[in-house]
Parts: structure tokens; sequence; C-alpha cells
């Protein structure tokens, strides 16, 4: 992997962060109505002395660049603005719930990888059988359910038939001073509800690109070859098909993963789990704007981080790209 | 077949209407779907309901009152009335935030495919760019930010939805203009507009119309997360508020927020159906798969 | 004394949208230790067929040996398990096949391909298989094969990847080798270089080899005895002299002037008219029939069969009746 390559794409990244910014101070403007009020948001209804404030701290009767400047400086400073809701600095409530948001973006994103490729691969070994029929069923049908939706059947489902899974919140309350295990123990059970509702969406999908892609290699030349060798069905499958196949799956992960987080915002609303996406819908509803575009802030730096990941992945799994800038 | 053999070929057109007939599931689709659509025109003609005005006593379950065959809210209000109100605005925002996408990412993928070099290059940052921005967070932003009604609903879907149609787009129209019959109209001195609406689009047509339709199923689930959130327009009814607004009594009664979920997923259901069939019908080469 | 392998009126058939064909029918061939068979044909004649039933890779469905016997060392491979035949396939049998370009796997490295079949059929680590395909990658004169065997197969060029291709097949020193069509999508230069190494495999290792292709050239340069196939049969079988000078069928005939006579400034690449019909097209006659320039009543109603009509079998009516 050549430093070059990883440089131009870090500084890729950084020019994408600074148009989400610039997309950040444009919105606050081009909102109708008094920016000052706007930041304010639901606060700033009377409060002559609070809006007085936000116009000298945002240079906000200056001109439109010198505001971005300052705005620019902010960001970089690691201010993204004062929450006049929740009354503490922006940065310091995303830090607070972006934990929880990783964890059930990241769960759910290997839960329905590692389902969805397991279930594509042996789909791919009868093209016209059973599973592959059922496959691309709960593609179309997982395609077409509102996430939120399964959610809330889930909750019915667990909350009063088998109730075996906690359909509320990140941490039972009666835990609170137990030792590490017990309470890493406590979030995975929680974890479970969350993480598969937003799973099931894509885990069909990928079991559905997953069978498609494995139906392609498996009729190249070189399987024919590592059948020849004497390879056994399952190291056809899992080594030297399966290693191809994912190829196009890392693309697709790594396209999927804003809507992971705009499905995660859905999830966490319908489980309270304390995450970024139930932070953007408390401030949506207090019209809490720096809040929002806070979270719009970390979410899109989430997107670029995992785009990166992905091309550098890509370039590990397929050595044809080494080497290559 | 008859005995006269024809030999002339096949329209393309034709042969995938032909193809879409035999499709059972996607003819499901468009008997569903029609239903759908119909029940929230014409549905106020037979079934007389009022979905905003409290009728009966809270919670009634489906099936015990002749008269509110699918029950009531927690507030009394008969939810099969809410089901026929709310098609409407869920099924309008969809078709219209599904136009706008592929009118915004149809234009620029056909000029950035079309013209290459910079003007390629500039659009697809700025395509790059909008991908970066998880959609539905962005589209709550828009709509807090621009008060939420239909049209900038609509708008703001659009808005977030339309770099996936711009790639395809591109990609489409950068494998046809090198064709022999693009070669062929620019010899005869079409002008460039010209060889995009007549020669190019009309080609790269069939893939285009599959992701309009798919287009319109994410649509509809996005408008219905954001009345789901209690982003949507706070006038009209809508299958997403009726989930929204019933959420907090499910584990009391589960036929306010089912139905209303049953009636998205069979709608966004049907039109994938549609698309499927129409995608198998356009290729069908790939249907051996 | 039987040969080392033997097939015996092998018969494969395939289930396709016009129903089931035939695509090898009453095949039989032998190869002894140390022989060089070669299998002549164009596209589509079933020399590959009969190649793939030999290694059990015929894709199945819709495939499928529906009769014959094909005998490796006296046993019926036709008969035996599945976990049995993968235990024969790169042990005692290998192949190599015709595209070295997509016939490596792009994601892993040449010496650890190599080191696979290595791995598969002796107990080997990894460690030392390795070292076994570096010297197997020296072998077969690959030049640095230390820095080599690290290289994935896009960093090779096509005469580089088909060594690579003939040490893996050779990696457990298997009694039959079959090369489907080894150099035809190499340059000339580079074909020479491959079948010398053919050449000098088969006199260290003493294997057999079954040379497929479509090129008499290659032919002549390498095959101890022929068997040329057409529409799925053997229509002709002799020593690879016979066959060169006194060939019989009018097809192998065809095949021979193909040749370019070089040096006689005659660069005017003679075909055979016509192509080899699709199999569900074939009639009751002969499948050549259409093609061939003596073909009369009996052809079209009656298939010939491989009989010796005098200098060495050759499945003709023509011939038998002595018109040519």
């Amino acid at each position: 992997m050549s430093a070059s390559f990883l440089f131009r794409r870090l500084v890729y990244g950084l020019i994408l962060m600074l148009g989400v910014v610039v997309l950040n101070f444009l919105l606050i403007r081009l909102a109708p109505g008094d920016p000052a009020m706007v930041i304010a948001g639901e606060m700033g209804g009377g409060d002559q002395a609070l809006l007085d404030a936000i116009r000298t701290q945002y240079g906000l009767d200056r001109p439109l660049l010198t505001q971005l400047g300052i705005y620019l400086g902010n960001v970089l400073r690691g201010d993204l603005g004062q929450s006049y809701f929740f009354n503490q600095p922006v940065a310091t409530l995303i830090g607070n719930r972006i934990g929880p948001t990783i964890l059930l973006v990241l769960s759910a994103q290997v839960l329905s990888i590692l389902l969805g490729v397991f279930l594509g691969v042996i789909a791919a070994r009868k093209p016209n059988g059973a599973l592959s029929g059922f496959v691309s069923v709960v593609a179309t049908v997982g395609y077409a359910v509102p996430v939120f939706w399964t959610g809330i059947m889930l909750i019915i489902l667990f909350a009063s038939v088998f109730p075996i899974f906690p359909v509320e919140g990140m941490q039972s309350v009666r835990l609170r001073g137990a030792g590490f295990w017990v309470k890493a123990v406590d979030i995975a059970h929680h974890l479970v509800l969350p993480a598969f509702t937003l799973a099931l969406i894509y885990l069909a999908q990928y079991a559905r690109l997953s069978r498609a892609s494995m139906l392609e290699v498996l009729g190249s030349d070189y399987i024919r070859t590592a059948r020849a060798k004497g390879a056994s069905e399952r190291a056809v499958l899992f080594k030297h098909a399966l290693r191809n196949a994912s190829l196009p799956i890392l693309t697709v992960a790594g396209l999927q993963f804003g809507n992971l987080i705009s499905g995660a915002l859905l999830v966490e609303t319908v489980f309270n789990w304390p995450g970024m996406g139930r932070l953007a819908f408390e401030s949506i509803l207090r019209r809490d704007y720096p809040t929002i575009l806070g979270v719009l802030f970390f979410a899109s730096a989430m997107v670029v981080v995992a785009n990166l990941l992905t091309d550098l992945s890509y370039r590990l799994a397929d050595p044809r790209l080494r080497g290559k800038t | 077949m008859t005995e006269a053999v024809d030999f002339k070929p096949e329209s393309p057109a034709r042969e995938a209407w032909r193809m879409f007939r035999r499709n059972i599931p996607a003819l499901a689709g468009v008997v569903v779907l029609t239903i759908i659509v119909a029940a929230t025109l014409w549905g106020t003609f037979f079934y007389d309901g009022n979905p905003y005005r409290i009728v009966w006593a809270p919670h009634e379950a489906p099936g015990m009152t002749p008269d509110f065959p699918l029950g009531t809210d927690y507030l009394g209000r008969d939810i099969f009335a809410g089901l026929i109100a709310g098609g409407g605005p869920t099924l309008a925002v969809g078709a219209a935030a599904a136009a706008i996408t592929m009118v915004i990412g149809v234009s620029l993928g056909a000029l950035a495919g079309f013209y290459g070099g910079w003007i390629d290059n500039l659009l697809m940052r700025i395509t790059e760019f909008f991908q970066v921005l998880p959609t539905l967070l962005f589209a709550m932003v828009l709509v807090t930010l621009f008060s939420p009604t239909l049209t900038t609903i609509a708008l703001a879907i659009g808005i977030v939805s339309w770099p996936q149609t711009a790639r395809l787009t591109r990609a489409e129209v950068m494998k046809i203009k090198e064709l022999e019959y693009v070669t062929a109209a620019r010899a005869i001195g079409a002008r460039n507009r010209r060889i995009i609406w007549t020669v190019i689009l009309p080609n790269a047509a069939p893939p285009l119309i599959v992701s309009a339709t798919l287009t319109i199923g994410v649509a509809i689930l996005f408008e219905a997360g954001l009345s789901f959130l209690g982003l949507g327009d706070p006038n009209t009814m809508s299958w997403g508020l009726m989930i929204g607004t019933n959420r907090a009594y499910i584990l009391e009664a589960w036929w306010p927020v089912t139905f209303p979920g049953l009636a998205i997923f069979l709608t966004v259901f049907s039109v994938s159906l549609i698309g499927d069939g129409l995608n198998d019908a356009f290729n069908p080469k790939l249907r051996e798969r | 004394m039987s040969a080392l392998l033997e097939i015996q009126n092998l018969r494969v058939t395939f289930n396709t949208r016009h129903g089931p064909v035939t695509a090898l029918d009453s095949v039989s061939l032998q190869v002894n230790a140390g022989e060089t068979l070669g299998v002549v044909g164009e596209s589509g004649c079933g020399k590959s067929i009969t190649a793939l039933s030999v290694m059990g890779l015929i894709p199945s469905p819709p495939g499928r040996i529906a009769g014959g016997a094909i005998r490796l060392a006296g046993e019926d491979l036709t008969r035996v398990s599945e976990a049995r035949m993968r235990a024969l396939r790169g042990a005692e049998m290998a192949m190599i096949f015709q595209e070295p370009m997509t016939s490596l796997n792009p994601v892993f490295t040449v010496g650890d391909q190599i080191a696979e079949a290595i791995m598969l059929h002796q107990k080997v680590g990894h460690a030392q298989a390795f070292r076994d395909a570096v010297a197997l990658l020296d072998r077969v004169g690959i030049p640095s094969p230390e820095r080599r065997a690290r290289d994935y197969p896009h960093q090779l060029s096509g005469g580089m990847r088909q060594r690579v291709m003939i040490a893996m097949a050779v990696s457990c020193r298997p009694k039959v080798l079959i090369a489907d069509e080894p150099t035809t999508a190499l340059d000339v230069t580079v074909q020479a270089q491959i079948f010398d190494l053919l050449n000098e495999i088969q006199r260290d290792f003493g294997a057999a080899i079954i040379l497929i292709t479509h090129d008499m050239g290659a032919i002549s340069e390498m095959a101890d005895r022929v068997a040329v196939m057409y529409a799925g049969r053997v229509i002709e079988q002799a020593s690879a002299d016979d066959v060169l000078d006194h060939p019989q069928h009018p097809y192998t005939r065809g095949l021979i002037s193909c040749i370019p006579a070089l040096g006689k400034g005659d660069t005017e690449l003679r075909e055979i008219p016509g192509v080899v019909p699709p199999l569900h097209m074939l009639g009751a006659g002969c499948a050549f029939a259409e093609r061939c320039a003596h073909r009369f009543d009996r052809c079209d109603t009656e298939k010939p069969s491989l009989v010796d009509h005098g200098h060495h079998p050759a499945a003709c009516h023509a011939v038998e009746e002595g018109r040519i």
C-alpha cells in the first residue's frame, strides 16, 4: 500500500468534511428568519440578551465570508456551538452519545455481513434451490419493511410473548455499580434487538449480492483449477471463491454505511438507544439547530472514515490494486 | 404460434411487455398497488369516516365493532379511516420525491457522462459529497429548517436521494455514447443536446425506468420515516404519523401501529415487485441467474 | 498388460434447452506411462469434455457420464466416490488449462497456490510446501523463483503463468498429465518453450501426457499417438507418424492441410469449409458429411464406425469403400 495513496485519500476526506462544515454554515443562513433566532432555537423567543450574545459570538453583523471564517475557526477548535436547550456545548453532548451509535452501527454491519454472506454463499451452491428462492424473497421483503416498524413489531413480540431480551435502553438501571464484565454482558443483551432490527434490512441485500457475486466467481477458470488440484468443496467455496466474491460486497458495505446511520437514527428512537440518532430526534423536536448540525457533522465524519477504511480494505483484498495510486 | 411465420423482429418494448406479462409476482404487485391507489383516491366514497375525529372508545380491538373494522387508536379515532386518508399524502410525496430524484439525477448524470472531462469531474465530486451526508438525517435537517409541508418534504427527499441515480445515468450514458449510432448521429451533424435527448436517453431508458420504480419505494419509506419522527406535514394524516403517534401504547394495543405498517410494507413491496419484474423484462439474459 | 489410463466406450450427455444431447459417444482412448497421446479436433468436438471427464470435473448438472469406463491403473474413475476422486485429482492426475491468464486465482500468490496443491496431497506444513513450490518454479524455468513465488498472477506474463500452471500440475508427480490447449493463448516463441518444458517434465517424471489441441503442428512436435475427434466421436486413431503421413479420414486430411507450410511463402491459411454441427442437430448419418467433399448417399443414413480399413482405424464410409 503506497503512502501517497493513503495521504491523498486522507486529504480528500478532509476536503469533504470541510464541505460539510460550509454546508452547515449555509443551512443556517438559508433558513427563513434571523440566523440568531435559528441558532438560539426555541430559547430565542424573547430573550434579547441571548440573541445579542449569539450575534457577537458568530459575528452575524459582519460580512458573510467573515462569518464563515469565524465558523470554520470555531469548528477547527472543536467548538461546534452551544446547545441552548441542553445548555451544554454541542461537542460534549455528541461525545457522550457517539459511542452507543458506533456500537450499534458496527454490530449491525458485522451481523448483516456475516449472516448475509453466509446465506448467499450457501444459496450460490444451488442457484435454483429452495434457499436461493428464500433469499431473494427475504431480500425483497427486507427492502420493503420500514425499519422503525420492524423494531416496534419486535418490541411487541419480545415484550409480551418472549420476554428474553430487553426492549428499551442500553443498560439496566439496577446494575449501576456492577463490574466491567457484568456491564458488558448487560449492554450486549440490550444490543440484540436494535442491532438485529437494523441488520435485517441489509442482511438480505448482502445475501442476494453475495449469491450473485459467488455465482459469477464460481464459473471462472481458477475455480476449475482449484478443483483440479483436489481442493475440497468447502475450500473451493470459502477460500478460493469467497475471497474474490467479497470485492463487490466490500464496495457495497462501504456505500451502505451512510444508509446504516440513517437507519440507526430510527432504530435508536424506537428502542430508546442513547445514541446520536436519539439526540438528533430530541433536538429536532426542540428546534435545537446547533445540536442537529453537530450530529450531521459527526455522522458525515463517520461516513468519510468508513469510506476511507473501505478503500484501504479493498486494496488489501485485491492485490491487483496494490501499488496503484 | 400461427402457421404464417412472421420474421419481423419484435420491438424491445413489446418483448419486455411480453416478458412482464408472464411474471406473476410483478403482476401481483400491479394488482395490489392498483387496489391501494384506488382505495386512497376513492375510498372515501365507499367508506365514510373522519380520520381526525374521536368517534369511539380508545383502543377498540379490530373486528369487535362492525363500524370500525380495524379498531380505534389511543384517542378513539377510526384506524381504517386513517389508512384511507393517510395513503394519499404518503403516495403523493413518494411519487413527487421520486420524480425530483430522477430529474436531478438524470440531468446531472447525463451531463457528466456525456461531456466527461472537468464537467464530469466536478459533478462527480459533488455527487460524492452528497453521498457522504447520511440521507435521512440531512432530510430531517432540511425539513425542520424549511418548515414541514408536503412540498418541502418531497423536495428534501429528492435532494438527498439523487446521487445513486446520477451515478447510474452517468455509467449508462458513457456506455451508450461510444456506440455506433451515436457516432452516426454526430456524423450527420446533430447537436449535443439533440443527441442526448433523442439518441442517448431513450437507449438508457430501461435501467432508468427500473431505477425510478425502486426510487418510488425508497421515497415512500423515507416519507414514512420522517412522519414517524413527527416531521411530516402536521396538517395531514399519514401512515408514518399513525405509527409515530400510537407508538407509546404498543404494549396495550398492537393494532394501531400494525395496520399502517402493513400498508407501507404492502405498497413498497408491490412497487419493488414491479421494479424487479421490469428489470427481468428488460434483461431477459439475467433471468437465468 | 492394460494401459495406464484407459477410456472405454465413454458416453457423456448434457441436458440443454434443446433436450438431452450426447457430447461424447463411445469414446475409447488409452495412454501408457511416458507416452504422449495427442487428441486433436476443432473446438466443440469433445476434446475438452473428454479431459474434464477424466478429471471428474464435468459440470453436473447439466452434464452426466452416461456410460463406459475410465480406468486409471485399473481403478474405474466413473465409479469411485467424490472423496476418492479428490484424492486422485492433483495427485495421480493433473491438468493444465488453456487460459493461463484466468486459470490462476488473482488474490493468492503463485507460490501459495502451488503450495496448496502440495499440502492437499502430502503431509507437509506450509513452510516446507512453499520451499517445494519455489524449487518447482525453478524447475519450470522461472528466473529468481524465490521472489516470483511471492508475486500475484497479474504480475507475471502469460508464458510465466503457464509455467506456474505446469509447476502446480506436476507438484505431486502425477501419473497422468492432461494439457488442454496449453499454448493456444501464448505467442509462438513461448509455445515452443512450453512444449520443450512438457517434454522435459515427461522425461524426468515419466508421466503420461494427454495433449489436447486443434493444431496439427503441435501434434507433430509432441505426440507419440494421435486420436482425431469430431462431434463427440473418435474418427481416426493411430501413431502420430501414421496419421501425419497417411491421414485416412477426410477431416484429418483437412486438418493437416491447414498446417501453414513455413518457408514456402505460402501465408494463406487454408481452412476446412463449414463448422462443427451443434450437438443437438446431429442426424442419423456421418456428422462430417455436410462439410465433406467425398460425401455419398450412405453418409447420410449410417454412422460410420471406427474400423481399420487397411492402414489404421478411421470412421469413414468413403475410406471403407475405397473411394479415397
